[in-house]
């Protein structure tokens, strides 16, 4: 029969943990001292050590298992030492000799028990950092310390049946220290702790404490004695963390490469630096004799080596605050060098603007005299055919004038000096008038050029630009449009805006020049093939006055099918 | 002595400067030139021309100086002047006008132009005597 769904969610962890809590109680239900209690301790410790051996299984990968199998082994040669007891008392009816083979099995436990630690602790990472080492030391100094003070110095003056039974008792204390440093360096892990990782914190904390009891009453302990519970109970946590599912990751990962100064690492540390005098006072107190000879040393040691990691932390605040003061001295130098280069900047625009205008004025000086000579000529020539070469000087003239115009008009541009002088401008006589003056040149170039202008609100603008505009579209169109092509000038009314499209049926524009297009001198490739006159300024100039004027322009155009330039302005209405 | 209107032309560049002396000539006015600053003031002063069109960029003393030096002048209070200029930025313009200039013509000018600025500042010159 399947178990409900209820009983079936709760983990395999807390399922185990309260089993063994009942088996604990049942274990304490027994006769005292009796083979029964005996057998009873050994399976608890067995099923514990089987849970984590499955626990292992399950949740970890094959290439991860070895620290919960160090676990799984080392507490087995616990149970196995148990074993050894039981097996004596259960057929032999009396205590294994002391010191016995279980004592090798117990005392063997703990390296192994240790080196899962470790391979948990490396797992965590974090621990190989200057300071992470000296904290481990100063942790492993307190601990022997502590240990030595309370737990392995006091056999020294106790009876016992010979040496060996002597060093034997002092091996658990001794022990003692690998899983104490192990505990508080598993405290200071690196990362945020998952469940597993907190019942594995208990298990090895039960079993110390455990120990150190044991080592308190040692004189007075039996079997059966109520310190067992912390045992068994260390055991069977052991088997809760393994079996929970977070075991397969125990801490969240922080890759920190230097240990934070948590509060349980500063009062480790402190309790470490403590330790000495108070024990010291602690032991005067008691009326025990001081056992300076230990304490003086481990203390003094462990005083230094606090010393080299506080040492390490000034020289890294001192490294932290040189490069901050080379940073921003540097920065300092950048925002120098950065406002010098403005200064120069502003200093070369000033000269550039005095230098075009002075251009503008010495080109135009002469332009002025060739015009004005050759329109009096024009006056007063009889001859057409002398006429008509002085009109091809008056026209170049004027293109020469209108490139001074373009390039000046271009330098303002360049130091965002487009300011209109908006009025009302109707936009419908305006592209009529472009129109008709672009006539002559589309009638000698046998270029068909059509106007469809519907009648548009007004808009704010200078009327100036604007003709500008236009003219330079419609002369574009007109100069790429090959002979027997049509030029379609349209204005429409939109929603707030004026549409206006200069469609011709000309060469196109290639795809990848269409984006450099509204460029500073940029010149298309086909314009500089068939020898098309032009600056590369018109467009440019063309989208400078849309813009100025709050609107947008946009081409459409298939190379060899013709181009369409789009202007939207906003209207007044 | 005729009773033409006296105009003062001054420009550094003789080209240009002929060709304004000629224009007006053949609208009618009478006209007499300087090739700079200094030389223009004291024609001015000297013969109290009823208009002066005055280039900008001169040497000695530039057009604004000239024009400046004019306005100060209570003799010359009814004297019209336009600047005529290939200086053609706004901001030209507008230093102009706040020096007191009537008028501002930009260089190349077309002559219709000039003319009919002329006339607007003095009226239309007496028709020149045949011959």
């Amino acid at each position: 029969m399947a178990p409900p769904a209820g009983l079936r969610a709760v983990p395999a962890a807390w399922t185990f943990m309260a089993a063994g809590a009942v088996a604990i109680g049942a274990y304490f239900l027994l006769p005292a001292h009796g083979d029964a209690q005996s057998v009873f301790y050994v399976v608890i410790g067995f099923g514990s050590v089987a849970a984590i051996y499955l626990g292992t299984r399950l949740h970890l990968p094959p290439g991860e298992r070895r620290a919960w199998y160090l676990f799984a082994l080392g507490l087995l040669c616990q149970v196995a030492g148990d074993a050894i007891f039981a097996v004596y008392e259960l057929h032999l009816n009396r205590e294994p000799p002391n010191p016995s083979v279980a004592d090798i099995f117990y005392l063997g436990g703990y390296p192994i028990l240790a080196a899962g630690i470790f391979l948990v602790l490396r797992r965590l990472g974090g621990q190989t950092s200057r300071a992470a080492i000296l904290d481990s030391i100063v942790i492993f100094a307190g601990v022997v310390l502590f240990q030595w003070v309370f737990f392995i110095e006091p056999y020294r003056h106790m009876a016992f049946g010979g040496e060996s039974q002597r060093l034997v008792a002092m091996g658990t204390p001794v022990m003692d220290v690998l899983l104490l440093v192990g505990l508080a360096q598993l405290l200071l892990g690196p990362g945020g702790r998952t469940i597993a990782y907190r019942l594995l914190l208990v298990s090895i904390g039960l079993w110390i404490v455990a120990d150190e009891l044991y080592g308190l009453h040692v004189s007075s302990y039996q079997g059966g004695d109520w310190i067992d519970a912390l045992w068994l109970g260390s055991y069977v946590v052991w088997a809760g963390a393994a079996l929970h599912p977070s075991m397969a990751r125990l801490a969240l990962p922080d890759r920190r490469r230097l240990p934070r100064l948590t509060t349980a690492r500063l009062s480790l540390l402190a309790t470490a630096f403590l330790l000495g005098p108070s024990i010291l006072v602690f032991e005067k107190v008691r009326g025990h004799a001081e056992q300076i000879y230990a304490i003086a040393p481990l203390s003094a040691f462990i005083g230094l080596v606090i010393l080299l990691r506080l040492s390490g932390l000034v020289r890294a605040v001192e490294r932290a605050r040189r490069s901050e003061r080379v940073a921003r001295r540097e920065a300092e130098q950048a925002q120098q060098l950065l406002s010098y280069q403005n200064e120069q900047l502003v200093e070369i625009d000033t000269l550039k603007d005095e230098f075009v205008s002075s251009v503008s004025h010495e080109l135009r000086t002469p332009l002025t005299s060739i015009t004005g000579y050759v329109e009096l000529l024009l006056e007063d020539e009889p001859s057409e055919e002398k006429r008509g070469y002085l009109s091809i000087v008056d026209r170049n003239a004027h293109r020469l004038l209108g490139l001074v115009a373009d390039l000046l008009f271009t330098a303002r541009l360049q130091e965002g000096r487009l300011e209109l002088e908006r009025a009302e401008v109707d936009l419908t006589e305006l592209v009529q008038h472009a129109v008709d003056s672009a006539r002559p040149r589309a009638e000698s170039s046998s270029v068909e050029l059509v106007v469809e202008a519907e009648n548009v609100p007004p808009l704010l603008g200078e009327q100036v630009r604007l003709a500008q505009l236009l003219d330079n579209l419609v002369s574009n169109a007109i100069k790429f449009t090959p002979a027997g092509g049509r030029v379609t000038v349209r204005l429409t009314a939109g929603d707030g805006l004026a549409r206006i499209e200069v469609s011709d049926t000309g060469i196109g524009i290639p795809d990848d020049e269409r984006e450099r297009l509204f460029q500073r001198f940029f010149r298309s490739q086909t314009a500089l093939e068939r020898q098309i006159q032009g600056t590369g300024l018109g467009l440019y100039i063309s989208k400078a006055i849309v813009e100025a004027h709050g609107g947008r322009i946009g081409v459409q155009s298939h190379e060899a099918e013709g181009t369409t330039f789009v202007v939207d302005l906003p209207t007044i209405r | 002595m005729t009773d033409r209107p006296l105009i003062l032309c001054a420009d550094d560049d003789e080209d240009i400067l002929s060709l304004v002396a000629l224009r007006l000539e053949r609208a009618g006015y009478e006209v007499m030139r300087a090739v700079d600053g200094e030389a223009a003031i004291a024609a001015a002063r000297e013969r109290r021309p009823a208009l002066a069109i005055l280039d900008v960029m001169m040497p000695k003393q530039t057009g604004y100086e000239v024009l400046v030096e004019l306005r100060k002048d209570p003799s010359l209070r009814d004297l019209k002047v336009i600047l005529l200029s290939a200086r053609v930025q706004e901001s030209d313009v507008e230093r102009g006008m706040e020096a007191g200039a009537d008028a501002y013509l930009a260089k190349p000018f077309k002559a219709p132009e000039l003319v009919a600025t002329v006339e607007d500042l003095l009226g239309p010159a007496e028709p020149s005597p045949p011959g």
